[in-house]
């Protein structure tokens, strides 16, 4: 009996069925196990050393404040996340700028770059008290966050630059290319991917910068809900205002990520051919 | 004949007398020792030497990248060059990757990508249009390269070992493509390669270089009516004399 007629059918579920989301499921259970985990743990901490809910409120306590209190988090959770959108885009745009500048001229280099590590150095967080003199409360907290999330930006924005394989520049040239054209439409594209790298980072650093500046500079925002809840013992909703902090700086890195996945379609894998070779 | 609104000056001679170039700084190493050749139009020239002896960066020089301490160039500014591997820009769809050679040419963006469709079409490439270069195989993207370089329409193209990192298969079928194209467009080609068999297949004559600073050691025919296997013969003793074979 010929087998050709007696193939197996092809199960119903699996051209994007009901295994979409278990695929999915199995992807965000690794996700999972170190939160889970870090819960459990403070869960048993809580059992075996029960300390005051002020020291260490329960996880279950945190939760409780968190929606209890949740129009007060809102409030200043918008706050904090106006600050690191906006100065997520000053540091991109500063950031990509920089790095081209200092990429481009040696003078540049030599005057700029320098500086601009060494302006790591400075714990920016001794700058706060100042910024707060010299400026608004809120340009201050946007400076602060600019300062503590430009550097990886331009960083790898100028390795980017600096990094460009020279076969492409050369195929460039070699055609006709200007020395101009070949920076424009070689090494700024070929720049992109590790400039989203540091972008990455910095959104995750802006909302570090932001909180910075709130806990010194500003009765608004979850950093200065932080100072405000942790001064007054209610330390659940100090908690629950942190939690959502990591929230918000996940979330940035995401948009950041989507972003460079639109932005960079070249850098996807998934448009390979199904035939020839 | 060449695809429809593929147009391509004829070739031109590419003349080197005396070329020197020392790279670096501290001190200067010596990278090109004194280059004389001649490429006649629409012929065929490769150049064989040892790994690192500037056959690369003779290219450059020709191809006006790097400026030489002495000596006279003919025929620059009237060439196009291929560099190794394939080159083609990864953010770009191999349709605008090919495009490319006749944007910076001069020509509109729209004409360029009529010429681009063309070429797609002329080597094979059709349907693979608005894939992106890492989806597409090794041959392929270097069919591509050679299509952006014809675009370009420019009477010289200096293939700076175009094929060096595709397999033997693959490889053997380029130089197929290769020659069928130059049989239609004639023009004037500097190929360096490392690889004997591709040079005596492909050129009209091998220019055997020495280890650097580079000049050129032996000059063999390999056009057609000669016995593929004797020119190989003859470039391998230049190359051991040179001490650079073992």
């Amino acid at each position: 009996m010929s087998t050709a007629g007696h193939r197996q059918p092809v199960s119903a579920t699996a051209p994007g069925g009901s295994t979409m989301p278990r695929r999915r499921l199995r992807r965000l259970l690794p996700v999972l196990i170190l939160p889970l985990l870090a819960i459990a743990a403070w869960q048993v901490a809580i059992w075996v050393a029960a300390p005051r809910e002020w020291m260490l409120p329960s996880p279950a306590a945190v939760a409780e404040a968190g929606w209890d209190a949740r129009e007060r988090l809102w409030f200043h959770a918008q706050w904090t996340l106006l600050i690191s959108v906006i100065a997520l885009l000053i540091t991109a745009a500063a950031g990509a700028a920089l790095a081209y500048v200092i990429a481009r001229s040696r003078m540049a280099r030599l005057a700029i770059y320098p500086w601009v590590i060494v302006s790591q150095v400075i714990p920016l967080v001794a700058l706060a008290p100042l910024l707060v003199l010299w400026l608004p409360s809120f340009a201050a907290i946007l400076v602060l966050a600019v300062l503590m999330s430009i550097f990886p930006v331009i960083v790898a924005g100028v390795d980017g630059l600096g990094g460009t394989h020279r076969d492409l520049i050369r195929a460039a040239r070699g055609l006709g290319a200007s020395d101009g054209w070949a920076w424009r439409h070689v090494r700024v594209p070929a720049a992109l991917p590790r400039l989203f790298t540091g972008l990455r980072m910095a959104a995750v650093f802006v909302v570090s910068g932001a909180v910075v500046g709130e806990l010194v500079a500003s009765d608004r925002g979850l950093g200065a809900l932080t100072r405000l809840s942790a001064g007054q013992f209610e330390t659940p909703l100090t908690f629950a205002a942190v939690v959502l902090l990591a929230l918000i700086g996940l979330g940035l890195f995401g948009v950041v990520a989507l972003a460079e996945r639109l932005a960079l379609p070249w850098t996807r894998r998934s448009t390979r051919p199904r035939s020839r070779s | 004949m060449p695809a429809k609104g593929v147009q391509v000056p004829h070739g031109t001679d590419i003349r080197i007398e005396g070329v020197r170039l020392a790279l670096g700084d501290d001190p200067p190493v010596p990278v090109l020792g004194g280059v004389d050749l001649q490429v006649p139009a629409g012929t065929v020239t490769a150049i064989v030497g040892p790994s690192g002896c500037g056959k690369s960066t003779l290219l450059d020089v020709v191809a006006g990248l790097a400026a030489p301490d002495a000596g006279t160039i003919t025929g620059a500014g009237s060439v196009a060059l291929m560099p190794q591997r394939d080159a083609l820009m990864p953010w770009l769809t191999l349709r605008a990757n090919i495009a490319l050679g006749a944007e910076l040419a001069g020509a509109s963006r729209d004409d360029a990508g009529r010429r681009a469709e063309e070429a797609i079409a002329r080597l094979g490439l059709t349907g693979f249009a608005d894939h992106y270069p890492h989806a597409l195989s090794g041959g392929m993207r270097q069919r591509a390269a050679l299509a952006r370089t014809l675009l370009a329409a420019r009477p010289a193209w200096l293939l700076d070992e175009p094929f060096g990192a595709l397999d033997a298969l693959t490889r053997t079928g380029m130089h197929d493509v290769l020659r069928d194209l130059m049989a239609e467009v004639r023009p004037t080609v500097l190929l360096v390669t490392h690889d004997i068999a591709e040079a005596v297949a492909l050129a009209d004559r091998v220019l055997v270089a020495g280890p650097r600073p580079m000049a050129i050691i032996a000059d063999i025919d390999a056009g057609p009516g000669i016995d593929g296997a004797q020119a190989a013969d003859a470039v391998m003793t230049a190359l051991r004399t040179a001490g650079a074979l073992a």
